[in-house]
């Protein structure tokens, strides 16, 4: 009866739909499993190297590249003091750190002020990137390493390029101001170095901090986060570095490397002149542009990820924060992909124009328009009696368990390398985040990731505000932080 | 695609997703259970290890114990007591009585495998027990095709001693820079035979490249010989080279060391520059102060700094003349100055190290 109601083109018209959606699905589902499988050779060589006691006393020497930690603070008085304590008592031989107060509302200054004894220096630095107003600069009396600039307002991208103008060292490495370093992840991300390779940039891997016990700026008990939320990110973010990061490094090289963790030849970046401070993925933007830079004037670099370095983030716990930062990322990602368009399916761009950039277009820009309009039309279809309903339910099945191997495929490599969550439970609890992903957080992303392209097309590129809750059991900001021993 | 094709991809994955979650059980398992024999072979070793670095027990106690765990525990325990608790002295004593144990030979077959990370383990073995007759293998490994292996090799050269010297010292120039300070802090446990290796390889005629990492290693041995030597080529038509001799000399504390870095100072090149204020400060050169006080107003950055820190470094009459160019109307000597002046005494040092 629905049948004859039905004109043959609309039928023929969701046949094809259903095909091209098949087609897709495969195609999409199959580069996930090449790159699963081109990770998990990299992943056991990683371990080894990393679990070998020689490199930790190898990049202990003079061996090990100078590095100037960037840090961009804007309003975050809660978590400043930890963070920053996490940062100066790094294992590592060589290094700066040079925060930005990017005009912050709050107390963060006065914070900084209260617990590292700041005394405000002349502008000694050089300036060669075109920046907002610095009003000024200063030097802690307790850790030499510590410089502060406070500046006016001018975003995230902005201030980094403030600290990149500041920083003394040949390589930068940008994090951001609520990440928390391990103690021996800057040494590791120096290993490349020691492998005869010449580096553009390291990125390592973001874990998520939410429920971790965090004591004196370092997180002392890995636990994953119960509330659906924050575990069901903890597996991505797993996903995500495990194997999609480091799949990437045989395929022509990374487009991401995080802005919360990641190392970069200060050169090449000032070069590029720095972050741009028109997109609100500045990390993405920066490495494709960097990517490109490379290319172009041929110059030597590879942008290479190691998983064993580990920095740790706090993620949203309420939706509309994770809606405001997935809406956002998708934004920039639209940007970025827009603004090199150049370089997709460009041959003169080798495995970045042929393979990444096509990847990052059809992959993740477009994903969340093919699994809303797959969505619609397989329910409607099936509605109304145009799709087999035994054919929807195996055509879904199939998705499900195929995300849901990947998840599991990355909790594997995790539990077999660098096994940071001791307890079973919570071994267990990404298991069951692992299953329960596509039911609601999926479709919560599409949504949001979907409402980016209505924002991109309106030329919004504002941030959205993030809250933070601030690091479990640390000292409280303000207090003052003891110097290190001579 | 039909629908079957869709009913077989579900049941591989549920296929795979089984072995997934078997797999996770097992693993774990097995894993948790070889940490659980290294902790305990470690946990072994430590009061065997205590007696004889502090209180001069019998050494082979340590062997025997080894000899009883399994290859896999012994190696793993070795290697990681090994780094915090031996110096380099006590392995060369404890080397020789563990070279001809039965599973360091199994280990040391590994030197060969066509598996890299069985290299690797071998390499790793032999910067603990390697010895004269290891030579080749060594050798071998230094040129293996795996980085991570030669990274290991170096270590294991370095236990021979003066052997492999020249195989290391020709291969330096071509390394990247954090190589080539890995090799010379190696090579630096040895410098006498280095040194004298060195000696004939820093002549003006040599390639740049090849010399600026033969003066690095003269600088990072601190030998009297070499730097002698060194100081020499302080003349040398290439800033590169003059820059590294600049580097290098902060090393070598002689009364004319310091009348070539005041000339260095006086370089058209601003690194030779900063180089030669880093050194003098580092020498504490005392008669240096009026240049270095002068080059606090050099047109380049990076020698200002480098300057006011040397003055501070110096300190007595230095920083008073630190404390007067603060006063001074060059503006940016004035920054630079007002800027190091600031700081503790600590981290002056800690900021003309880097």
């Amino acid at each position: 009866m629905i049948d004859a109601l039905i004109p043959s083109w609309f039928t023929a018209a969701v046949q094809m739909a259903d095909v091209a959606i098949l087609w897709y699905m495969f195609v999409v589902n199959s580069f996930f499993a090449l790159l699963l499988a081109l990770a998990a050779p990299q992943l056991f060589a990683h371990w080894r190297f990393g679990s070998e006691d020689v490199l930790a006393r190898s990049l202990t020497s003079s061996a090990v590249p100078r590095v100037s930690i960037l840090v961009p603070a804007h309003n975050e008085s809660v978590s400043i003091v930890d963070s920053l304590r996490s940062l100066l008592t790094l294992q590592y031989p060589y290094y700066e750190v040079v925060l930005v107060n990017d005009g912050s509302t709050d107390d963060t200054l006065q914070r900084l002020h209260d617990a590292y004894d700041l005394y405000e220096v002349p502008p000694a630095v050089m300036r060669r990137l075109r920046t907002e107003r610095v009003k000024a600069y200063y030097r802690s009396r307790t850790w030499s390493k510590l410089l502060v600039v406070d500046k006016h307002n001018g975003g995230k991208a902005d201030s980094l390029n403030v600290a990149l103008d500041a920083a003394r060292f040949p390589y930068v490495l940008a994090c951001d101001a609520d990440t928390l370093i391990e103690p021996d992840a800057l040494l590791r991300l120096a290993r490349p170095f020691l492998f005869d390779q010449k580096i553009a940039a390291v990125g390592g891997t973001i874990r998520v901090v939410n429920s971790c016990t965090v004591d004196d700026g370092r997180v002392t008990d890995a636990r994953v986060d119960g509330r659906w939320l924050s575990g069901i990110q903890t597996v991505e973010y797993l996903r995500a570095f495990l194997f999609g990061r480091l799949g990437w490094n045989l395929l022509g090289g990374n487009l991401i490397i995080s802005g919360a963790f990641g190392l970069f030849r200060r050169d090449y970046l000032t070069e590029i002149l720095g972050y741009a401070t028109s997109t609100v993925t500045e990390d993405f933007e920066l490495i494709v542009r960097l990517q490109r830079y490379l290319k172009e004037q041929r110059k030597p670099g590879k942008v290479v990820f190691i998983p064993d370095p580990v920095a740790w983030t706090e993620v949203p716990t309420s939706v509309s924060v994770f809606g405001r930062q997935r809406e956002r990322w998708h934004r920039g990602l639209i940007a970025t992909i827009v603004a090199h368009r150049a370089v997709l399916f460009n041959p003169r761009y080798g495995a970045m124009g042929l393979i990444a950039m096509p990847y990052f277009l059809i992959a993740e820009l477009l994903a969340p328009l093919v699994e809303a309009i797959g969505l619609v039309i397989t329910v409607l279809c099936t509605l109304a009696g145009v799709l087999a309903p035994g054919f929807a339910l195996v055509f879904f099945a199939t998705a499900y368990l195929f995300g849901t191997l990947l998840s599991l495929a990355a909790i594997l490599m995790e539990e077999v390398s660098f096994h940071r969550y001791r307890r079973p439970s919570d071994t267990l609890r990404l298991v069951f985040f692992a299953f329960i992903e596509p039911f609601g957080y999926r479709q919560v992303t599409v949504y949001f990731r979907l409402k980016a392209f209505v924002r991109y097309l309106q030329g919004d590129h504002t941030w959205g505000r993030m809250k933070r809750e601030g690091f479990g059991g640390g000292q409280s900001a303000g207090t003052p932080v003891p110097a290190p021993p001579l | 695609m039909t629908f079957h094709g869709l009913v077989v991809a579900l049941a591989v994955e549920g296929v795979l997703i089984l072995s997934s979650l078997l797999g996770l059980v097992l693993l774990r398992q097995h894993l948790t259970g070889r940490a659980r024999a290294v902790d305990a072979g470690v946990r072994a070793l430590e009061p065997a290890l205590h007696g004889w670095l502090v209180q001069g027990t019998d050494v082979r106690q340590i062997v025997a114990l080894l000899r009883a765990q399994t290859p896999y525990v012994a190696f793993r325990s070795v290697a990681r007591l090994a780094t915090p608790y031996l110096t380099f002295e006590r392995q060369q004593v404890l080397a020789p009585l563990l070279r001809d144990e039965a599973w360091v030979r199994d280990m040391l077959r590994h030197g060969q495998s066509r598996l890299w990370w069985r290299r690797f383990d071998a390499a790793r073995l032999l910067s603990i027990v390697g010895g004269d007759a290891d030579k080749d293998l060594i050798s071998a490994l230094l040129k293996d095709r795996s980085p991570a292996v030669r990274l290991v090799a170096i270590d294991a050269a370095a236990r021979l001693g003066g052997q492999l010297v020249d195989v290391e010292l020709d291969g330096l120039p071509h390394r990247q820079d954090a190589v080539q300070a890995y090799q010379i802090a190696a090579l630096a446990r040895h410098p006498r035979p280095v040194a004298a290796a060195l000696l004939p390889r820093l002549l003006p005629d040599a390639p740049p490249e090849a010399l600026n990492a033969w003066i690095d290693a003269s600088g990072a041995l601190a030998s009297p010989e070499a730097l002698t030597r060194v100081r020499t080529l302080a003349t040398h038509p290439r800033a590169e080279v003059r820059l590294h001799v600049a580097r290098a000399l902060r090393r070598h504390a002689e009364p004319d060391t310091v009348p070539v870095l005041l000339a260095l100072l006086a370089d058209g090149d601003w690194r030779v520059r900063a180089q030669a204020a880093r050194a003098l400060g580092a020498l504490r050169a005392r008669s240096a102060t009026a240049a270095l006080a002068a080059a606090v107003r050099d047109r380049s950055w990076w020698v200002r700094y480098r300057a006011a820190l040397a003055l501070a470094q110096i300190g007595g009459e230095a920083r008073e003349e630190l404390l007067a160019v603060t006063r001074g109307e060059d503006p940016l000597a004035r920054d630079m100055s007002i800027l190091v002046a600031g700081l503790s005494s600590a981290a002056v040092v800690e900021m003309s190290e880097v």
